[in-house]
C-alpha cells in the first residue's frame, strides 16, 4: 500500500490582477510504505503546496486530479487517517506565550495522545530541560526541535518533515538525521522528507522524488535516480597514463587526463575499455563508473531552473 | 539534541491510531483557555477592579445619624426658600407674554423633590439597593460585555497570529469542528463571565446595603426585576463575545477587529444617530441597551419627524426580545461566516 499517491493533481493561485500562478501540474507521485523518500525540488517547484495538499490545508484544482494518503482519498478520508499522521511543515506554529511543554499538551490533549508520550517527545528532542519555557523564548533550533516533537507526538505510520534541519546546529541536524534513519528502518514508519540539503537526502533516503515547475521529474530508489543521470564517465587508473590515452583515442574513444589518471566519456560498456587496453599490452589498475551526486543530478534534472519565485505572493512552494 | 544519539532506542513508538473526539477537542481548547496569560491577568485585573470599587463604594456612601440627616434638611430648606422667591419673582414679572398665564410661564412651584429631597444634601447619602440594584447590573452588564469583546477577539485573534490553528488541523481536520469546540468554549467561559461579573455586583451590593445602607425596604418585585436584568446582562456578554469572535474570524487579525468595533461603536453609531435618527433601532449599542435596560429602550426622534398629536416628539420602543434577537441574529451570521470562510479557504 503506497503511503502517498498522487494522480494528476494541479493546484493554481488566483492572483489579483495577474493570472493564476500554476503551482503543481498534473502532478503523479507515489511514496511507497517504510523507508525515508527525499523530497527535492528548487524553490517554487511545489513541494510544500504538495505537503499542504496531502494535509487538507490547501484544496487541490478540481476535476480529475487523485490525492490518497494511507490508503484513504484526501480531502474526505482525512479524519480517518489524520490519527496516523505526524508532520512539520515549514515553521513550527505554536502559541508564543505558552510553554513547549503545554503546548505539546494541549495538541496531545485533543487527539487522545497521553502525557506520558509528551514527556517522551521531549526526551527523543532534548527539551526536556527547556520544556517550561515560553515557547517564543527558544532559539529558531529549538523551536524546530518542538515542531519536531509534535510531529512525532502521534507516533505516526507516515512522518512528513518539511525542511526539518532548518535552524538547527552541525550537530542538531546530525541528530535529526540519525532519527529520521532509525524511523524509516523501523519497519513501521513512512517518513516523507523535504528538504534541501541534497547531501542530507542523499544520506538519509532510500527513495527520492524531485520536482520541478510543479512536475514529478524523476522518482525511484536514490541509485537509480542517480544512475540514470550517470554520463557514461568511466574513470582509468594505470601506470602509463599517456599510452593508455594514445591506445583508447586509438580505438575511437573521448579521454582526457583526471588528475594522474584518465576520463573516458560516454563509454557504453566499460569492458570494451579493458579489452582495448589488454590487447596493447597495458594492465589497468582501476576501473570505475563515475556516478553523480545528488547535487550533480538535481541540478541534471532540474536544469538548475528554479521556478519563478514563490508560486505566489506570500504562498509558500 | 545528542539524547537522540545517547539514547537511541526508547522513545520510538510503535505507531498507533490516535482519533481526536469533540469532548477531547473540547477539553484541549478549554485548557488552553485557562492558560491564556490574557485570561489569567483579566481575571486578577477583575477581582482587583471589584475590591478598589467595593471600598470606594464603602468611603462614598455612609449610614447618616439625625444630625446629618437635620443638617441635609436644613440645606435643602434653604435652597428651595430661594428658589421660591425666584418663582414667587417670576410670577409677578411683568414680562410674561399676553396669551400665557404667569403660573404657565414659570412653571410649577418649586418643591423639596424637584431637588432630591433631603438624601441629596447628604455628605455621605446611604446606598438605597432598592434604587441602585438594576442599574448597577445593567453597568455591570456594559463593563462585561466590553471586556467580553476583548475576550471573544483575542480568543480567535492569538489562534491567527501564530497560526495554530493551521497546526489543529494536522490533529483535527474537520475545521467546522476546530471552530465549533472554539465557539462552544467561548461561549461558556463567556457565560461564566457574565454570571461571575454579576454576581461579583451583587456581592457588591450586599456588602453596601449591610455596611452602608438606607433604612428603605427593597420595593416589590425587585428580586424578579433585578434577576431578569442580570440574566439579560449575562445574555449581553456572550453575544458580545460571539460578535468580537466572528468579526475576528472574517478579519483574521485582533488589531484590525478591535478598530472596526472602535470606529463602528465610537464615529459610525454617533454620526448614524445625528444623521440617520430612524436607523437608531437597528444600532448594536442602542439595542444592548434595549436587551439589558429593565423595560427595553424607548427611542425619542427629538430632531426627527412631525411632532404627534399628543404634542411629543415620535417614539420606538425597542423591547428586550427584539433587541436579543437582532443582536442574536448579527452574532451568528457574523460567526458562520468566519466558520465558512475558514472552512473553505486555503490556509498557509
Amino acid at each position: 500500500m503506497p503511503a502517498v499517491q498522487l494522480t494528476a493533481v494541479s493546484k493554481s493561485y488566483r492572483r489579483r490582477g495577474r493570472p493564476p500562478q500554476k503551482a503543481l501540474d498534473n502532478l503523479d507521485l507515489l511514496v511507497e510504505s517504510g523507508g525515508v523518500h527525499g523530497f527535492l525540488g528548487p524553490n517554487g517547484s511545489g513541494k510544500t503546496t504538495t505537503i499542504r495538499v496531502l494535509l487538507g490545508l490547501v484544496s487541490a484544482d478540481p476535476g480529475g486530479g487523485e490525492i490518497r494518503l494511507l490508503d484513504q482519498p484526501v480531502p474526505d478520508g482525512l479524519p480517518d487517517v489524520i490519527g496516523s499522521v505526524g508532520a512539520l511543515v515549514e515553521t513550527p506554529l505554536f502559541f508564543p506565550g505558552l510553554s513547549g511543554r503545554l503546548n505539546l499538551q494541549l495538541l496531545a490533549e485533543a487527539a487522545g495522545v497521553s502525557k506520558a508520550r509528551v514527556e517522551e517527545c521531549l526526551e527523543l528532542v532534548d527539551l526536556s530541560g527547556r520544556a517550561d519555557d515560553r515557547f517564543k523564548g527558544y532559539s529558531l533550533g529549538m523551536k524546530q526541535r518542538l515542531g519536531i516533537a509534535a510531529a512525532l507526538l502521534k507516533a505516526p505510520r507516515l512522518l512528513i518533515l518539511d525542511e526539518p534541519s532548518n535552524g538547527l546546529d552541525p550537530a542538531g541536524i546530525r541528530d535529526v538525521r540519525e532519527l529520521i534513519r532509525r524511523l524509516g528502518r523501523d519497519g513501521h514508519t513512512t517518513v516523507l522528507l523535504s528538504s534541501h540539503l541534497l547531501a542530507e537526502i542523499q544520506q538519509v533516503c532510500d527513495s527520492v522524488s524531485i520536482l520541478a515547475r510543479g512536475r514529478c521529474v524523476a522518482s525511484g530508489p536514490v541509485g537509480e535516480v542517480l544512475a540514470s543521470r550517470g554520463s557514461g564517465d568511466v574513470l582509468v587508473q594505470i601506470a602509463d597514463p599517456a599510452a593508455a590515452a594514445a591506445v583508447l583515442q586509438g580505438a575511437g574513444f573521448s579521454v582526457s587526463p583526471a588528475d594522474g589518471a584518465l576520463m573516458v566519456h560516454s563509454v557504453a560498456a566499460p569492458s570494451d575499455i579493458t579489452r582495448v587496453l589488454a590487447g596493447s599490452g597495458l594492465y589497468l589498475e582501476e576501473l570505475r563508473r563515475v556516478t553523480p551526486d545528488l547535487e550533480s543530478a538535481f541540478l541534471a534534472i532540474t536544469g538548475d531552473q528554479p521556478h519563478d519565485g514563490p508560486a505566489a505572493p506570500g504562498i509558500p512552494a | 539534541m545528542s539524547a537522540v544519539v545517547e539514547q537511541p532506542g526508547a522513545p520510538v513508538a510503535q505507531p498507533t491510531v490516535h482519533r481526536a473526539s469533540f469532548g477531547s477537542l473540547l477539553r484541549s481548547e478549554a485548557h488552553r483557555f485557562r492558560s491564556r496569560r490574557f485570561i489569567q491577568l483579566l481575571l486578577v485585573l477583575a477581582v482587583v477592579g471589584w475590591v478598589v470599587s467595593t471600598v470606594i463604594g464603602l468611603l462614598n456612601y455612609g449610614t447618616p445619624d439625625d444630625g446629618d440627616l437635620a443638617d441635609a434638611q436644613a440645606r435643602l430648606d434653604e435652597i428651595v426658600a430661594e428658589q421660591q422667591v425666584f418663582y414667587e419673582e417670576c410670577l409677578e414679572d411683568a414680562n410674561v407674554p399676553d396669551d400665557t398665564t404667569p403660573e404657565e410661564w414659570c412653571g410649577p412651584a418649586p418643591t423639596a423633590d424637584n431637588f432630591g429631597g433631603p438624601e441629596a444634601f447628604l455628605d455621605k447619602a446611604p446606598f438605597d439597593f432598592g434604587e441602585a440594584g438594576t442599574s448597577g447590573a445593567l453597568g455591570v452588564a456594559a463593563l462585561a460585555a466590553a471586556l467580553a469583546v476583548a475576550i471573544g477577539a483575542t480568543w480567535i485573534g492569538a489562534e491567527w497570529s501564530s497560526r495554530t490553528i493551521v497546526a489543529l488541523l494536522f490533529w483535527v481536520p474537520r475545521r467546522l469542528q476546530v471552530m465549533a469546540a472554539k465557539l462552544t468554549v467561548l461561549v461558556a467561559a463567556a457565560a461564566l463571565f457574565g454570571v461571575l461579573t454579576q454576581a461579583a455586583w451583587l456581592a457588591t451590593a450586599g456588602i453596601w446595603e449591610a455596611l452602608v445602607g438606607g433604612p428603605d425596604a427593597l420595593p416589590e418585585n425587585f428580586w424578579s426585576a433585578l434577576l431578569q436584568t442580570q440574566g439579560r446582562g449575562v445574555l449581553l456578554v456572550v453575544l458580545a463575545a460571539v460578535l468580537a469572535f466572528g468579526l475576528t474570524n472574517v478579519v483574521r487579525n485582533t488589531g484590525a477587529a478591535l478598530g472596526i468595533a472602535f470606529v463602528y461603536t465610537a464615529i459610525v453609531e454617533n454620526i448614524l444617530r445625528a444623521l440617520r435618527p430612524h436607523w437608531e433601532p437597528w444600532l448594536l449599542t442602542s439595542n444592548a441597551l434595549g436587551l439589558v435596560q429593565q423595560g427595553g429602550y424607548t427611542i425619542t426622534y427629538w430632531n426627527d419627524g412631525p411632532i404627534g398629536p399628543d404634542g411629543n416628539p415620535p417614539e420606538y420602543y425597542l423591547g428586550p426580545l427584539q433587541a436579543g434577537v437582532y443582536l442574536g441574529l448579527v452574532a451568528v451570521v457574523l460567526a458562520a461566516v468566519g466558520a465558512v470562510l475558514f472552512a473553505k479557504r486555503d490556509l498557509h
